[in-house]
């Protein structure tokens, strides 16, 4: 019984190998191949795993769906759309992207709008069909996008979410025009209310799907040839796994992939820890995703974006920004010292690979302040040249007018405060106070900087968990399978019955659990949650409200939104309330991997080397200790480096660390530094 | 590490400056999650702001341009009244056109923050209010003739006193607004964000030391002032003109369009620039005034959004620019003449400063924007919930074009933030007795040009039962965006009473005032269209193949108006270059010749309109009618808008020009000058 977890990030493609049997877990990373990007994983999967005899469990981060939008690569779209309505994808909201400057335009959209043709039909938001579809206009339709050499089609009628007979017909008569062509429809995709946010989420699905479809019917093949004999999941935004097939039909699932399966392995290290309430900090090479988990569980996000372009699938609340290890720090039209969003990328990377990057990156400024030892080897692959990244920082050095060391330390904090700015905006902003949170850092960088931002914010404490490099590929390990399934549905609670409401709900948690039993999941292990959006009477936004199992009555459910309603907006009416949306949560549960404990450490930890590293206070003599040979309760005073595989933790002055017998590692701050 | 410890080293600076943005974003969260107005928590129609002792912004985020640039004048209004006797814990409550204010819905909290018995910062709240009392439900009314009929005046007053709510005057403020028990909400929601920012500052000046603090605020302003100074003193040091109007309507049957004219006289010399709109209409009575905060702001927007677009926005980038704008006119309304058309007087202060710069900067300019906030309302009594129900919408129109690009569709333009203008056709049709029934950009509707401008929408709204009424509060319904270096006009805006086929246009274009409406009738909404940049003749017909593709332009005017033959999908090279050669050689020009000043203008009731005397054989030529509109250009810049005389003693081939007319073309008598019928695109 093996499991494994392949995640593409943008640097390198990661791979945990658990042995369910003895519990020995095995992590490496190869670089990710994006041009070909099942190559990177056959690669890393070889590197890791050896053969994939024996693998019972095959999860997947990929990042083929996002690449895809981002590089505008997607398929040649067309769109069919109710008649008058042509241009709800193309003018979305109406509003500006670039708020002082005239010559802002709008981000380039995923269809021309040539390619949006319009047939006659017409339903109500009640569902009731007030124009009936034109069939011959969508046949017609049909061929002529077909003539336009369309590689996809979306299916996007006015209120479809309140009945799909006029999509799902013309699907068909699509797929029978253009057999070849996938057709995704806005009620399949997403089953919501507010035509542009949906019909947008859906033309994303179709832009990216072929691309997806292709990738996933490559890699599993290439999977089979190379032994795997179980049947490959891959994870979706909202952090649940899904077989390949479904997401090669709903790719726009899948943009949030890797991160998700962060927050989920984040979320599971947090309850083992007793953290409830944990702050996910995962910095790689190009960006820094951070989430809330709070009581063990994570929010899902009202609406995401891919590219400027909305995104409204179900997805995990992440909160991501351009500062990574590669982002690049430079003077702006302004002459001011910038960091990112651009990044060296994995080619040429940040100027201490040595591949030919010259402008200065975090984890150059890393280099020049001692952080990174000389002799490290990043991700395994890659020989630090600290000559190279001293060069880079001193050229921007000199701009600035400052020392190179005091460059350095101006780009790591200008850095720190960008991905700051990125926690606050999910907790502060929230209502929330960082400092009720711990800091769980991950991602190859994220170790690094965890201590700094935790002073930043006031935090206490630093998670580190084990693997913290390829922490995201562990998490896919640890998600269940997930159905999520949604409705809009318009019903007033004044005078509304439970029996009502669960009425609603009863079809879309049997479709739910009809597709986890297809998955062999039985009644012992699936999980079902109930939510239904709901916004006070008049309001034209609504909360998603968790309806409890043992709910009595529908008191109950405006008594929690009242309740959640004060928690985010500091006060609650006592106006109507009816309900906007009702949704299904399906999680098919699945064995968890058990880390093996730490052994206890037997004595205090020794530094294998010592140099001097630049803090705020100035250049220290640090010790540099292996994580590998610290046992569980080793603890160790700041400053100091723990160095391991992928990622490298720093304990700054002022933090202790120490080794919790689970494996990760406890940062504790003892006072500011 | 030396450096990074000095007082104000690069990188503390760029902290810093993150650190009192932050503080301003946590402003924004805090409204955001405790008001109660819909507007506010759901439009997020609302700015927040930090200011320096002296009353200059120093940070402020993503909030709309149209409050948080004026906000300055509030402050250093409140502080002239009060600013001798303000102490920790005071609160400052304004709404006060007059004083600094916009229009009445939006009130203004100004708290000080004091840092050892210093008055170190201002943090301030503009909020715009459902309702402030007034004429009329929500306040803003289209038919008000005194500033009373708009809501309550509150001068800047001390609402708090050293954390003590002033009871009576409160009393007495939520008694005159409908639904008193929200705008208390409101005002606390304003009173939360005040505090969070009085705690975040306070963070920041313990750990930076406030010497420190104000050390880089002042930096910051003066960096912004020297990006601002190095941008004007690029610019050819001299006086650029340019005019436009406001309408305003007579008396029934007539109507008659009565223009109120907003001349801008904007001066460059070395790296200042100062923007005088001396000869501005007097103000009216009606709501087309506006006050000196929000001309000014308007001023400084479009510099912004010139010259500096990359940076965050503070005050020092204005530093360097005068706006002088006299009392009692249109741009500087005084006591009691409306004040409530902040967004339309916004819309012109901006054009007339974007048909300047086209002289000054052609380069980094567009042409005119869409004219007006468009402020379409639909209310009545739901006959299926028996409870009344207001829609209200603000669509936007089409941006100007620009050099490297064609003006953005139906999108906000630069004084409205991140505000969304398209309202989902879902949420409206479940929410309201109404039903969209198409809503498209209208084809032809952006001012055609080497580069277009982008378009309008337009869009049919029928209602579905019962009765209901249906207002507007626009502008530029019959002067439109101008075209700018030969481009030409977008399309107006427009709006039309419609049932079935049968569609009839209002006597006042763009001004309505409660049309009755009942089940089964429609109203027609047109947003404006962006002007055109350069000369459409020019535009690669490749370009325009792709327009008429899109269904942007109609092949009518890719053949009439670009010159662009199109047969069988593809451009006719020879007959595109035949048909572009007949369009030019038909081009009429005139010959500029001294005219008098006083008959360059004619008064029309309180209005006043510039007319053009040419001969009947050119006018006929244009093929106007009398009072047609026409355009007189220069090699560059932006168009002379006049209204045709036929006058049999202006010489034939020659053009009469006043002095302030010849200024805004930058022509002396002797120069020849293009005269055209202004562009009226027919939409489909």
């Amino acid at each position: 019984m093996r499991w494994v977890g392949v995640d593409v990030g943008g640097t390198f493609t990661d791979v945990v190998l658990h042995d369910a049997a003895t519990g020995a877990v095995t992590a490496g990373k190869r670089p990710s191949t994006p041009e070909d990007p099942a190559r990177g994983v056959l690669d890393a999967l070889a590197a890791v795993c050896g053969s994939l005899d024996g693998v019972t469990r095959f999860r997947h981060g990929a990042t083929v769906a996002t690449n895809t939008a981002l590089e505008r690569r997607g398929a040649a779209l067309g769109v069919i759309t109710t008649a008058g309505f042509r241009d709800v994808l193309i003018v979305g909201r109406g509003h500006r992207e670039k708020l002082y400057d005239i010559k802002a335009v709008r981000p380039p959209g995923l269809v021309r709008r040539s390619r949006v043709l319009e047939v006659p039909e017409r339903t109500a938001a009640d569902g009731s069909v007030l124009v009936p579809l034109d069939e011959a206009a969508v046949r017609d339709a049909a061929r002529r996008l077909g003539a336009l050499g369309v590689e996809a089609v979306a299916v996007c009628f006015l209120h479809a979410y309140a009945n799909t007979a006029h999509e799902d017909r013309a699907a068909a008569l699509v797929r029978d025009a253009l057999p070849d062509v996938p057709v995704s429809t806005s009620s399949e995709v997403l089953p919501e209310h507010r035509e542009y946010e949906r019909f947008a989420t859906t033309a994303l699905n179709a832009y990216v799907r072929p691309r997806m479809a292709r990738y996933l019917g490559m890699l599993e093949q290439r999977l089979t040839d190379a032994g795997l004999a179980c049947a490959p999941e891959i994870m979706t935004s909202g952090g649940g796994s899904w077989p390949f097939e479904r997401m090669a039909r709903l790719p726009v699932n899948s943009m949030l992939s890797g991160p998700a399966a962060g927050v989920i392995g984040a979320a599971a290290q947090a309850r083992a820890l007793g953290h409830g309430d944990v702050i996910t900090y995962d910095m790689g090479g190009t960006s820094t995703d951070t989430a809330i988990v709070r009581g063990g569980r994570f929010a899902l996000a009202a609406e995401g974006h891919v590219g400027g372009l909305p995104n409204r699938a179900a997805q995990i609340e992440i909160n991501t920004v351009g500062a990574g290890g590669g982002s690049i720090a430079y003077l702006d039209a302004g002459g001011f010292l910038n960091v990112g969003p651009r990044s060296a990328g994995a080619d040429p990377g940040p100027a201490c690979y040595g591949r030919g990057g010259t402008e200065p990156t975090v984890t150059d400024a890393n280099v020049v302040l001692g952080r990174f030892l000389p002799d490290a080897r990043l991700g395994g692959e890659i020989r630090v040249d600290a000559a190279r990244a001293a060069q880079a920082v001193a050229a921007l050095a000199a701009r600035l007018g400052l020392d190179t060391v005091a460059a350095a330390a101006g780009i790591v904090r200008i850095a720190v405060t960008r991905m700051t700015g990125a926690i606050k905006e999910i907790s502060v902003m929230r209502g929330l106070d960082p400092r009720d949170f711990a800091l769980l850092a991950y991602g190859g960088a994220g170790p690094l900087h965890a201590a700094q931002i935790a002073a930043e914010l006031g935090i206490a404490t630093v998670i580190v968990p084990p693997l913290p490099g390829t922490f995201s590929a562990y998490g896919l390990l640890v998600a269940d399978r997930r159905r999520d399934f949604s409705v809009t549905r318009l019903m007033p609670l004044a005078g509304a019955d439970l029996g009502d409401l669960r009425a609603v709900l009863a079809p879309l948690r049997e479709a739910a659990i009809a597709e986890l039993a297809d998955d062999g999941f039985d009644d012992a292990s699936t999980r079902v949650e109930c939510h239904v959006d709901l916004r006070y009477a008049g309001q034209a936004f609504e909360l998603t409200t968790p309806l409890a199992d043992d709910a009595r009555s529908v008191d109950d459910l405006v008594a929690a939104f009242h309740a959640l309603y004060a928690e985010r907006y500091t006060h609650a009416d006592d106006g109507p309330v009816e309900a906007v949306a009702f949704r299904v949560s399906a999680h098919g549960i699945t064995g968890k991997p058990a880390l093996p404990a730490l052994a206890p450490a037997r004595a205090a930890p020794r530094p294998v080397a010592s140099r001097p590293v630049h803090f705020d206070s100035g250049a220290v003599d640090t010790p540099v200790l292996e994580r590998a040979a610290m046992g569980a309760g080793a603890h160790v005073t700041g400053p100091a480096i723990v160095e391991e595989d992928g990622a490298t933790t720093l304990v700054p002055p002022g933090f202790t660390a120490a080794c919790h017998a689970s494996g990760a590692l406890i940062l504790t701050r003892e006072r500011t530094p | 590490m030396s450096a990074v410890d000095s007082p104000m080293d690069p990188i503390t600076l760029e902290v810093i400056t993150e650190g009192l943005i932050s503080v301003v974003r946590e402003m924004r969260a805090t409204v955001f999650r405790t008001a109660r107005s819909v507007a506010i928590h759901e439009a997020r129609d609302f700015s927040c702001g930090l200011f320096d002792a002296q009353g200059q912004v120093v940070a402020q985020s993503e909030d709309i341009g149209s409050h948080v640039v004026p906000l300055p004048w509030s402050v250093a209004a409140s502080l002239e009244r009060l600013g001798a006797d303000l102490a920790p814990g005071d609160v400052i409550v304004t709404n006060d056109s007059y004083l600094g204010g916009t229009h009445l819905n939006d009130v203004t909290l100004i708290y000080p923050v004091f840092e050892d018995g210093e008055r170190v910062f201002f943090a301030a709240v503009r909020e715009h209010w459902a309702d402030v009392g007034g004429a009329v439900p929500g306040s803003m009314s289209g038919t008000a003739t005194e500033i009373y009929q708009e809501g309550v005046r509150i001068p800047p007053v001390k609402l708090v006193e050293r954390g003590v709510v002033n009871r009576a005057a409160m009393d007495i403020l939520l008694a005159n607004m409908r639904v008193p028990e929200e705008r208390l909400g409101d005002f606390n929601s304003g009173l939360a964000a005040c505090r969070t920012a009085e705690r975040r500052v306070r963070e920041l000046t313990r750990r930076y030391g406030i010497a420190t603090l104000l050390d880089g605020v002042a930096r910051n302003l003066d960096r912004s002032e020297a990006r601002m100074r190095e941008q004007i003193a690029k610019l050819p040091d001299g006086v650029y003109h340019y005019e436009d109007y406001l309408e305003t309507f007579g008396p029934p049957p007539e109507y008659c369009l009565e223009p109120l004219l907003l001349p801008l006289t904007l001066t460059v010399s070395g790296d200042t620039l100062t923007a005088d709109f001396t000869g501005a209409a007097e103000q009216a009575p009606a709501p087309v005034n506006s006050s000196l905060a929000v001309t000014a702001a308007s001023v400084f927007i479009t510099l912004k959004s010139v010259f500096d677009p990359t940076q965050a926005l503070n005050q020092g980038s204005f530093r360097p620019v005068t706006v002088v704008a006299p009392e009692g006119t249109i741009v500087n309304v005084t006591h009691p003449a409306p004040a409530g058309s902040h967004g339309e007087i916004r819309k012109r202060v901006i054009a007339t400063m974007l048909g300047a710069l086209a002289q000054a900067c052609p380069e980094l300019t567009s042409a005119d924007i869409h004219r007006t906030s468009f402020h379409n309302l639909i209310g009545g009594i739901d006959p299926a919930t028996r409870k009344e129900f207001v829609h209200y919408e603000w669509a936007s129109g089409g941006n100007g074009g620009f050099l490297e690009a064609d003006g953005p569709s139906a999108m906000a333009a630069i004084d409205w933030g991140d505000l969304s203008t398209v309202q989902p056709t879902e949420v409206l049709e479940s929410r309201f007795p109404l039903q969209v029934e198409w809503s498209r950009q209208a084809a032809d509707s952006g001012g055609p040009g080497r580069t277009r401008g982008g378009l309008g929408t337009r869009r049919r709204l029928r209602l579905t039962r019962g009765s209901a009424r249906y207002s507007l509060l626009a502008d530029g319904a019959v002067v439109p965006p101008f075209g700018i270096l030969g481009g030409e006009s977008g399309a107006p805006v427009a709006s039309y009473a419609a049932r079935g086929d049968a569609i009839r246009p209002f006597p006042t274009p763009g001004k309505v005032g409660g049309h009755a409406m009942d089940a089964g009738d429609a109203v027609i909404l047109q947003s404006a269209g962006g002007g055109g940049y350069g000369d459409p003749l020019e535009r690669d017909p490749q370009a325009v193949l792709e327009d008429v593709e899109e269904g942007y332009v109609s092949e009518v005017a890719a053949r009439d108006v670009y010159g662009v033959a199109i047969a069988d999908d593809r451009i006719d090279a020879a007959e595109t270059a035949r048909l572009r050669a007949a369009l030019r050689a038909r081009r009429r020009f005139l010959d500029v010749v001294d005219g008098p000043a006083e008959s360059a203008f004619e008064a029309v009731g309180r209005g006043r309109k510039r007319v053009a005397r040419l001969h009947p054989d050119d006018a006929a030529t244009l093929g106007l009618d009398a009072d047609g509109m026409l355009e007189l250009l220069a090699a560059g810049g932006a168009p002379l808008r006049a209204w045709l005389r036929i006058d049999g003693a202006t010489a034939a081939g020659h053009v009469p020009l006043d002095p302030s007319g010849r200024r805004i073309l930058r022509v002396a008598p002797g120069d020849r000058v293009r005269v055209r019928a202004l562009h009226r695109p027919v939409l489909a």
